[in-house]
């Protein structure tokens, strides 16, 4: 195997630059805490300290900015499981069970899985990045937009299983996401839809719209409270896992990693649609579907490694084609061309040694994820006892400074306290607000990627079975919409059915 | 009464001229506080990097610093509209980019390219026809040829509707007389992504776009849209050269909003000037593949309201123009 050989001269290589290793500490510590505020993340985290990295070497500047990656990517699941705050948009889908887990008492056992699988996501992602990334790369080529539109809806179908107790009324909120989604410029024409003349609803500001509808309500929510001086009634208890509870989600680690790298790959798709999908994927193999959003740990395991998995799949993409496979990496591909080197097909016969010298250091700056990650956990969990009268106020402060930094714009912040309005009445009508967020990310991209293809083949529908890639995941969204379906036909048939049997002849029996 | 009345004129021309004079005194000392500079682009962008790297150039011939801050948002419009309603005193300038003369002809933005009074460009970029290697085509002769004959099925990938590079093969296509199939990304990146994927024949964007897959043999440049060969390109021939008059380019420039007293402006040309030429600049442009362009305020007004007119009756042509 020469890719060993490279990494274990990497790995010597990196050993003796310790300034590189501690930059790459600072960053994975700075990732987290970007991650875990609201409003700041991962992409934001590594643009803005992009600059700082031009006077360094560029294995230092390299291993610090991947360090605020993968930290940024992890550190978004604190706030979701203790507060149900997402820090970033793919913790939205981890907050689902995560924030039950808390309320149960387990919060501890959340996070520590939490930590565990995004360490495992994201090493398998780097391992895979150093191993297969030559033949894994085409792939990425082969995704055009008729394959995105059918992960986009294969992305949609998935409001069926994040929807809680009540489907319709998750499929309402997903059904007024996807309006939502609508507002903005017009992906093919390039004219303004819904905007009532505001230059700032050109896109549709979907962190703000998350941190509004997610963490704001949860601050207006506890307000209305009587309890304000009391803290949340848990404990974090125990951190680490207990081996029998994590054996059990080892086989959804492995499966939502896998995930996770392969979506990291597909240009335009990153760590958010990826958590989803795991999610979705973890639930369909369950033996226990039901007891998803009500408090399930490989839930939170599934969509944490689902997306640091992603960060792999991601560089993948960006350093063997140069292209970037999502928003994070499209930054870093600047990163990489400003240090000199090209990323591409040339990037690894150029510069073999600095890129695994590289690789020998994101797997470092994992493995200090996983350190700082436990040793900061106790620290985290006290915000459990802090008494509500402080934590509300906080909370509603740091949605707005978080809302403002992202475009640094006072519009935004309306947005998310309207959202949060929205959001405290969905909660107590039992709206679920996790379908909203996923039309907003799904929608758009299902519209811009059905109207790029039609336009690529001159108006033909063909491309709808002509693809493999595009009706293998369109089937898929059939199966996960149909099946239910099925099954609850059969149940209910069923359950007609049977009463008259046993009714009449069966007393007898 | 009378003596009323020329008490006031007297204290209101003390005032006026007292104002007056602190404009002057505070133009001959601008700056005294920090300058902000806007961004209508996202951090880590190409725009954001040309704008960090004059500010970090621009610190050493300036007394006080430059703070870059990015107002993102409506394809830049969000930014450009800050930069126009800022008060013009110095204190917040902005990265002026092509879309100036082109987002008020779309009809989505509150400015007009004589809002702005430039202060120097910094850097441009031409467009250029790249296709796949794999593609049969070698030359722009036979692509043009080629698109001639199966009109509407060649597809051309862009940035964006009513983007640069979007108009750039408009231009082309107005110019020779031929229909494109244009097919709008979200950027120029994901367009490259498609290119490479063989998903459509050929894209518009800039030859620094396509740097790194031009130099492994991916893809093929046929013509750059310019009125002189690039030079990482040498051999790459204008269009130009083959007698299609078709010269676009994007460039980045900083601005300040119009009412800005003379003597800052003058203050801003001459610290621009100096942060354009320092040689740490240049090499920062040059290794992301970007090409420097310095042109000094009124060669920079030029072309600014060329590219206007010329913008204008292109978006009215091919429809895109409210």
């Amino acid at each position: 195997m020469h890719e060993i050989d490279l990494l274990l001269n990497g790995a010597r290589t990196l050993i003796d630059q310790p300034m590189a290793l501690l930059l790459a500490l600072i960053g994975v510590a700075l990732g987290i805490v970007i991650g875990a505020l609201p409003g700041l993340t991962a992409t934001m985290g590594v643009a803005i300290l992009l600059p700082f990295t031009f006077g360094m070497d560029p294995l230092s500047g390299l291993l610090m900015i991947s360090g605020v990656f993968f930290g940024g990517i992890y550190g978004g699941s604190i706030p979701a499981i203790l507060l149900k705050i997402p820090g970033t948009p793919a913790a939205a889908a981890t907050a689902i069970d995560g924030y039950e887990l808390t309320k149960q008492g387990k919060a501890g056992i959340a996070l520590g899985t939490a930590t565990l699988s995004s360490f495992l996501g994201g090493l398998l992602s780097v391992i895979v990045l150093i191993f297969m990334a030559r033949i894994l790369a085409g792939f990425a080529l082969e995704f055009s937009a008729s394959e995105s539109f059918a992960l986009a809806v294969f992305g949609l179908t998935i409001i069926a299983s994040i929807s809680g107790a009540s489907p319709i009324k998750g499929l309402i909120a997903g059904f007024a996401g996807l309006l939502l989604a609508t507002v903005g410029l017009d992906p093919m024409g390039g004219f303004p839809r819904f905007t009532a003349g505001y230059t700032e609803l050109f896109t549709v500001p979907f962190i703000p719209v998350m941190i509004g509808l997610f963490a704001a309500a949860e601050a207006f929510k506890s307000m209305e409270e009587p309890e304000v001086r009391g803290a949340l009634k848990t404990a974090l208890g125990r951190i680490i896992p207990p081996w029998s509870a994590f054996r059990g989600v080892i086989v959804t680690i492995l499966r939502s990693s896998g995930l996770g790298i392969l979506i990291g790959i597909i240009p335009g798709a990153g760590a958010d649609i990826a958590a989803y999908v795991a999610y979705n994927e973890t639930k369909r193999f369950s033996k226990a579907p039901q007891n998803f959003g009500k408090g399930e740990l490989s839930a939170v395991a599934a969509c944490e490694s689902g997306a640091n998995g992603c960060t792999g799949g991601a560089l993948l993409t960006m350093l063997t084609l140069g292209i970037p496979g999502d928003a994070v990496t499209a930054v870093m591909l600047g990163a990489l061309t400003l240090q000199g080197l090209q990323p591409g097909p040339l990037l690894f016969q150029d510069h073999a040694d600095l890129v695994f010298t590289l690789f020998a250091g994101m797997i470092f700056c994992y493995v200090a994820m996983l350190f700082m990650g436990f040793a900061s956990l106790r620290f985290m969990g006290r915000i459990l006892q802090m008494p509500k009268s402080v934590l509300t106020p906080v909370i509603l402060a740091l949605c707005i400074v978080g809302t403002y930094a992202i475009n640094n714009s006072m519009f935004d912040i309306g947005i998310m306290l309207a959202a949060g309005v929205v959001g405290y009445f969905m909660q107590k009508w039992d709206f679920p607000a996790s379908p909203v967020v996923l039309a907003l990310i799904m929608g758009p991209m299902a519209e811009a990627s059905l109207r790029r293809a039609l336009s690529l083949s001159n108006g033909s529908y063909d491309f709808l079975y002509t693809r493999p890639i595009t009706v293998v995941l369109l089937s898929a969204a059939a199966l996960s919409l149909l099946v239910p379906l099925l099954r609850g036909l059969r149940k209910s048939g069923g359950g007609t059915a049977e009463p008259p049997l046993n009714a009449t002849p069966g007393r007898g029996h | 009464m009378s003596a009323y009345r020329f008490v006031t004129r007297v204290c209101a021309g003390a005032l006026v001229s007292a104002g007056l004079w602190a404009g002057a005194a505070q133009a001959a000392e601008y700056p005294t506080k920090q300058i902000e500079l806007i961004v209508p682009y996202a951090a880590g962008g190409g725009t954001d990097l040309v704008a960090r790297a004059f500010a970090d150039a621009a610190n050493r011939h300036l007394p006080k610093a430059i703070g870059v801050v990015n107002k993102t948002g409506g394809g830049g419009a969000v930014g450009l509209s800050e930069i126009m309603a800022a008060r013009p005193d110095g204190y917040k300038i902005g990265m002026g980019t092509v879309e100036i003369t082109m987002l008020p002809h779309l009809g989505v933005a509150r400015f007009s390219v004589g809002d702005f009074t430039p202060i120097a460009r910094l850097n441009a970029e031409p467009a250029a026809i790249t296709v796949n290697a794999d593609s049969p085509i070698k030359t722009i002769d036979e692509f043009l040829a080629n698109a001639k004959a199966n009109p509407g099925t060649v597809r051309v990938g862009n940035s964006g509707t009513g983007a640069i590079w979007h108009l750039a093969a408009e231009a082309l296509g107005e110019q020779t007389g031929i229909k494109f199939n244009h097919i709008p990304y979200d950027g120029a990146n994901p367009a490259v992504t498609a290119l490479l994927g063989g998903h459509i024949e050929a894209v518009g964007v800039s030859p620094a776009e396509v740097f790194s897959q031009v130099a492994a043999g991916k893809l093929r440049i046929l013509a750059v849209m310019a009125d002189e060969r690039s030079k990482t390109f040498p051999d790459v021939p204008t269009l130009k050269e083959k007698g299609i008059d078709v010269s676009i380019a994007t460039w980045r420039g900083i601005v300040v909003p119009k009412r800005t007293p003379e003597p800052i402006v003058a203050a801003l040309r001459e610290a621009s000037r100096d942060a354009a030429n320092e040689q740490s600049f240049k090499d920062q442009l040059a290794k992301m593949n970007l090409t420097h362009a310095y042109a000094d305020g009124p060669e920079f007004k030029a072309v600014m309201e060329k590219d206007d007119a010329f913008f204008k009756t292109l978006m009215t042509q091919v429809g895109l123009a409210k």
